[in-house]
């Protein structure tokens, strides 16, 4: 509901972008952020948050460039993921056994990721030097506009859907961010929904930096940074209340979609790229506001 | 004799930091027996009963479930071996719709190749067969629980724990804040429970809630069994004067 607001406003806002090939630039922006978005909504769902995935995103991609130079794009795809599995299982387990909240977890893990890569490469860009696999089935255009990353991503709004709305994990997920005591007294194993659920956020914070990256041909440790805004922004306009228990996997897909549309329509009016940061302050703050009310009222 | 006991707790102890929560407390219940849990509040009775169903750990001491050792150590394998409750604090999660809470953690479910998905038809028809058996008025199992008022919430988590195939029924103080006749609706269920030979923990602090439908009192004072008195022995008058005054009974039973 908050979407809608927002949606309409912006929409009339920015009709003036509404060209095709605008479009398609900003859908393969918003892919990636959006792919980011769905597991940051996943997660906050079930009551936990992430603020690392800025640098799992920039450190999965550093990964793959380096492992797809030394063998093949594939396996480096793969074993790129594998990490930021990783990663987002060691998050689960700070914030369950250190029983700190999963917002300064991971603002620890952000913070370490990303000094651990500009340590790495001395803040130097690394080039894609490898095969076109990945490439092709992630990022090279397909027709003049789309891009499989486009594909990609709306397969993931359908799948993490289904996921969340009609299993009964997604029930669990639901219950775990709702009242995780209640959860538990039900029979929940909660702390392994939260794991789970810092893994696929890791994962497809992953996913969205390595197609970030087959799209530029390159990476710097600048990367992504300050993403995990962009994502939280993201799915607390598409309705994910910031307590956990409640939100969509498509809002938070839309919520992206706007957050693209605004920062390029910025650009278009000659902004300076701080305003966009500044607005994404500012909608965070205006869309969990109206969350809030709107469930305090409904 | 010892084939008619469901469940024996012996010599249960459960400490909150300084807080002597259970002193060595036995309890027993028959199969097909109706226990009446009384006593003030801070006696006790919600942390033995959180033990029994898997929420809390005691300390120490030995429980029996159809005189095996029961070693559970999650609520899950608790409802896994037939024991369902109804807490005091009612286990619903706000959140969520009713036919989504009713199935929580015990989701039916319909099988697609390798895929587990809801079975959400038979959620919601189930759903809606529990709210028209607990009586109370509502739209649909896509409603919130949030809407519901709190005798609701309580009709809804007593449907829900007597929806599964329980051995054992666990209700924490079921009829706080029900009006009269969502009370009386209540008291039937237990009876229709007990028909159907499943034994009921009843738990309350106050007697006249629970003389009606309990076969045998246990009574609960500051971590520590008081005693133990069979409905046919007293009246709830007398057992209402045990309570207040704190003082241990000989056994009767
Ligand atoms: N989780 C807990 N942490 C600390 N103290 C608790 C906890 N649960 C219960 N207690 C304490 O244990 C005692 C017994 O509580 P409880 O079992 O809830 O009593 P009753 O259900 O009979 O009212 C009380 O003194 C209560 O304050
Ligand atoms: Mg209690």
């Amino acid at each position: 509901m908050a979407f809608l607001i927002i949606f309409v406003t912006f929409s009339l806002l920015s009709s003036k972008f509404a060209s095709l090939h605008n479009l398609a630039s900003i859908l393969t922006v918003t892919s990636e952020l959006g792919i980011m978005s769905i597991g940051i909504a996943f997660l906050m769902i079930a009551g936990e948050f992430d603020l690392s995935v800025s640098s799992v995103y920039a450190f999965t991609g550093f990964l793959f460039i380096i492992l797809a130079n030394r063998m093949n794009s594939v396996a480096a795809f793969f074993m790129a993921l594998m990490v930021a599995a990783v990663i987002g299982y060691i998050n689960g387990q700070i914030t369950i056994k250190a029983k700190i909240p999963s917002f300064i977890a991971t603002l620890g893990t952000m913070m370490f990721l990303r000094g651990i890569l500009l340590g790495l490469t001395g803040g130097n860009s690394v080039l894609y030097q490898s095969d076109n696999i990945m490439p092709h089935i992630l990022t090279e255009y397909i027709t003049g506009h789309f891009r499989p990353s486009h594909i990609w991503f709306i397969v993931l709004i359908i799948i993490m859907s289904i996921i969340l709305k009609r299993t009964p994990y997604g029930n669990w997920v639901f219950a775990t961010g709702g009242s995780e005591k209640v959860a538990r007294t039900m029979g929940v194993n909660t702390n392994r929904v939260k794991i789970i659920n810092f893994m696929v956020c890791a994962v497809l914070a992953g996913l969205a930096g390595i197609i970030a990256i087959t799209r530029f041909r390159l990476a710097n440790a600048a990367f992504g940074t300050r993403m995990e805004l962009e994502a939280i922004a993201s799915a607390v306009i598409g309705g994910t209340l910031m307590t956990g228990g409640f939100g969509s996997i498509l809002g938070a897909a839309l919520g992206a979609i706007i957050m693209g549309m605004l920062r390029s329509g910025l650009v278009m009016a000659g902004a300076p790229s701080y305003w966009y940061e500044a607005f994404v302050g500012l909608i965070l703050i205006i869309a969990a506001t109206i969350n809030l009310k709107l469930r305090n009222t409904g | 004799m010892k084939e008619e006991y469901l469940v024996e707790m012996k010599n249960i102890n459960k400490n909150f930091g300084a807080v002597k929560a259970l002193k060595g407390v036995d309890f027993i219940v028959k199969k097909r027996e109706v226990v009446g849990l009384l006593g003030d509040n801070g006696a006790g009775k919600s942390t033995l009963i959180k033990i029994l169903c898997g929420v809390l750990k005691a300390d120490s001491g030995e429980i029996f479930f159809n005189n095996k050792e029961l070693s559970i150590s999650s609520p899950y394998q608790a409802r896994e071996k037939g024991i369902e409750t109804v807490h005091q604090e009612l286990s619903l999660v706000n959140t969520m719709t009713i036919a989504r809470n009713m199935f929580l953690g015990k989701e039916p479910i319909r099988k697609v190749g390798f895929f587990s998905f809801l079975d959400k038809e038979t959620m919601n028809r189930e759903a809606r067969k529990v709210i028209g058996d607990v009586g109370i008025k509502v739209r649909s199992p896509d409603e919130y629980v949030s809407i519901l008022s709190g005798g609701e919430r309580q009709a809804i988590a007593i449907g829900r724990a007597m929806y599964f195939d329980a051995k054992l029924l666990i209700l924490d103080e079921p009829l706080r804040a029900l009006s009269v006749k969502e009370q009386k609706n209540v008291l039937d269920h237990v009876n229709q429970v007990r028909d159907q030979g499943i034994s009921v923990i009843f738990i309350s602090h106050n007697v006249y809630h629970a003389y009606s439908v309990t076969d045998r009192f246990v009574l609960l004072n500051k971590g520590e069994k008081q005693g133990e008195i069979l409905k046919e022995d007293s009246t709830p008058e007398e057992i209402a004067e045990f309570v207040s005054s704190g003082e241990k009974l000989s056994k009767i039973v």
